[in-house]
């Protein structure tokens, strides 16, 4: 292993974001606190965005690993140990004064910190928790910390770093237990699932003695999250969903994230993936966390056994209500606000608006066009006082195929980002799928 | 014969048109709020009658919206009034018309054609100012001055103003708008306030001082480094980030685009 102690700042700073970039979650939301008088920083619930790279992802967090020395052989991580590439770590000192001076100029939201397995699980976690310490007591930061729990890591050392974070995350990396032991023999899924339970007690105990002690200190007030790898290994999207489902319900994860699998090391164990990383299908699972997390969906409902993938054309809202158009069409001024989510074309705050303008009177097409309704794909949904905008026939086949005329460009975007091909006027994207599509007249 | 009642741009300027008109008993249809200075084309058979700053008149006006329509009313005529939009007194009037006529359920009724201008308004503004909060940058200068320059379409800087106030309340700041020509000064410790600035020889100090902070350099290199070049998605970033606020960015100072 190659350890190179004189780096310089910029340096370290450049191989160990660079080793951190695929962590997907940078989101700086959850927790709304003031600023306090003479001190720097505060966090804000809806999350602030401070710069975009030049890959579209949101930079709100110096995000960086304390370390890239590990002495696990993760086969998809850039920073397995059987890997040879230049190993750094910082100094507690380094990291704080980035983040402070990051923070003064409006470059951050404040500091991620994860970091390679150094030694061993607590030597690690203790070195974050320091950090953390200096960070929070020294120079006084009042903004977001997310920091990583190391699995395998001694409780009490993560409970008193949960003290000073404001969300931590361990990540499941695989969904089924076959795959870690697969690709990441140095972990097992008990050892990732320990942490996250005692996490979780943590939560919800802290939350009883903030009821109690307004003065209490908080235990991660902004949740946990988790991510997991998207096409490594052979799962399908059903039985993601399905993970997903299990971490919201059982363990009161804030977010799971999708990280769509960038081959960055050649193993025989790795998938190849010649059209690059499958982008299309991070997208569709995040759009069904969307729904599970916010429009009231179930997992079982979106996909099942017998059709464990996404839809390729069509987003999976859309995909339900074509296989639900029993309940359709809804009544815009009368329909609740659960049926009235379940309409594609429609959203959380759309509905919100909707159930507020309709009290003051009936909604008519163009008003729900303001309102932010999306018609092109509502119209085939919904009733305004009785009409529908145009005479529209209830069938799957007509629908379908004009829902994914509409789609169509969005998949070409996404799922082919930077390569360049002609279009063909039949199909030739390859797609597995097309037998699902049910007479989709191309 | 319509009269058109120029007013000064400020709240209270805007406010104390709407009470002239208001006041002078023509009748709605027949009286129109515009702005004095602004270059739209005149228009013919109507009398133009300024109205001068009257912080009594603007005062009623407000009190009688917080009273009489809501709190939440008041919030969006102040905001209005900070936007971009040309004939923003006029439609702060037409909404207000529906205000007092209706009460406090005014800001929900987006299919009234004048309540949802305003609202399309408010969201204009509330957006701009969201992304302003992540993408202004400060630039440290001699005596631990941080200085940051923009340039928004609205307004915003009195709503900026209260989100770096709380967060870097240890700090003196400046945020100075470049197209206003005006700015937001907190001195650490202390409350905010508003000047007007003109002057060139600042830009000088502050180029310089940008080229001398050498944790812009480490921030550039951070940002190149966090990229996966595997992902790059050119127009997704621009989505989120316009090219238009890249050009008060130091991280894209060698250009508006990552090559």
């Amino acid at each position: 292993m190659l350890i190179q102690e004189e780096l310089n700042v910029q340096e370290k700073l450049e191989i160990l974001s660079d080793a951190a970039k695929y962590d997907v979650a940078c989101t700086s939301s959850g927790v709304d606190r003031k600023g306090k008088a003479g001190t720097l920083g505060n966090a804000a619930a809806c999350g602030i965005c401070h710069s975009f790279s030049a890959d579209g992802r949101c930079i709100s967090l110096l995000k960086i690993l304390f370390t890239n020395q590990c002495i696990y052989d993760c086969k998809y991580c850039i920073n397995r140990c059987s890997n040879d590439v230049v190993r750094t770590a910082f100094t507690p000192e380094e990291v704080c004064q980035l983040t402070i001076q990051f923070y003064r100029r409006n470059y951050i939201e404040g500091l991620f910190l994860s970091s390679g397995v150094l030694h061993s699980a607590d030597y690690t976690m203790d070195l974050i928790y320091q950090t953390l310490k200096k960070l929070r007591e020294e120079y006084h930061f009042h903004g977001y910390i997310h920091v990583k729990a190391i699995p395998g890591a001694d409780p009490v050392l993560i409970e008193k770093t949960g003290f000073l974070a404001d969300r931590m995350s361990i990540n499941l990396e695989l969904p089924t237990a076959d795959g870690l032991k697969k690709l990441a023999p140095g972990k097992s899924r008990s050892k990732i699932l320990t942490p996250m339970k005692q996490i979780q007690k943590g939560i919800t105990a802290n939350r009883y003695e903030l009821m109690e002690y307004k003065k209490a200190p908080s235990f991660v007030p902004a949740g946990q999250s988790t991510q997991m790898i998207v096409g490594a290994t052979g799962e399908n999207d059903f039985q993601m969903m399905m993970v997903a489902e299990a971490l919201y319900q059982n363990y009161d994860l804030k977010r799971v994230f999708y990280s769509a699998f960038v081959p960055v090391n050649q193993d025989s164990s790795l998938p190849a993936l010649p059209g690059g990383p499958p982008l299309l299908r991070e997208h569709r699972l995040y759009q069904a966390d969307w729904l599970m997390r916010f429009y009231g969906f179930q997992a079982g409902e979106l996909l099942s056994e017998d059709r464990p993938n996404f839809n390729v054309f069509l987003d999976p809202k859309c995909d339900w209500a074509l296989r639900h158009l029993e309940i359709f069409p809804v009544e815009v001024n009368r329909a609740d606000y659960y049926t009235l989510l379940r309409v594609p074309g429609m959203g959380v705050k759309s509905v919100k608006r909707i159930i507020a303008a309709r009290r003051n009177g009936p909604l008519d097409f163009d008003s729900l066009k303001k309102i932010g309704v999306v018609l092109k794909r509502a119209l085939y949904f919904i009733t305004c006082s009785g009409r529908m905008m145009y005479p529209i026939k209830i069938e799957e086949d007509f629908i379908t195929s004009h829902l994914v005329g509409e789609e169509q460009k969005k998949v070409w975007d996404i799922g082919s980002s930077g390569t360049f091909r002609q279009l063909s006027l039949f199909d030739d994207m390859n797609v597995p799928a097309l037998t699902d599509l049910r007479g989709v007249r191309l | 014969m319509k009269t058109v009642y120029l007013c000064e741009n400020s709240i209270e300027g805007i406010l104390s048109g709407v009470y002239a008109a208001w006041t002078s008993r023509k009748g709605h249809a027949n009286v129109k709020l515009g702005l004095i200075g602004d270059e739209d084309t005149m228009e013919l058979f109507c009398q133009y009658e300024e109205v001068p700053v009257n912080a009594g008149h603007a005062d009623k006006v407000v009190q009688a919206i917080r009273e009489k329509i809501s709190e939440e009313a008041y919030i969006v005529v102040y905001k209005a009034a900070l936007s971009k939009e040309r004939d923003r007194g006029d439609k702060i009037y037409r909404f207000l018309i529906y205000g007092f006529h209706l009460g406090a359920k005014v800001v929900h009724m987006l299919q009234v054609p004048e309540v949802f201008e305003i609202f399309q308004i408010c969201r204009n503004i509330d957006n701009e100012t969201h992304l302003l909060t992540g993408f202004v940058r400060f630039v440290e200068m001699e005596g631990d001055l941080l200085v940051s320059r923009i340039g928004p379409k609205n307004d915003v800087l009195v709503l900026l103003a209260p989100h770096f106030m709380d967060r870097l309340s240890g700090e003196n700041w400046v945020i100075y708008d470049e197209n206003r020509k005006k700015a937001v000064l907190h001195p650490a410790l202390r409350p905010w306030f508003l000047v007007d600035l003109i002057s060139s020889e600042w830009e000088e100090r502050m180029k310089k001082a940008s080229d001398e902070d050498e944790y812009e350099a480490l921030f550039q290199c951070f940002r190149k480094s966090i990229s996966i070049k595997e992902r790059t998605n050119p127009v997704c970033q621009r989505n989120h980030m316009p090219l238009r606020y890249r050009a008060y960015m130091p991280e894209f100072s060698h250009g508006l685009k990552d090559s």
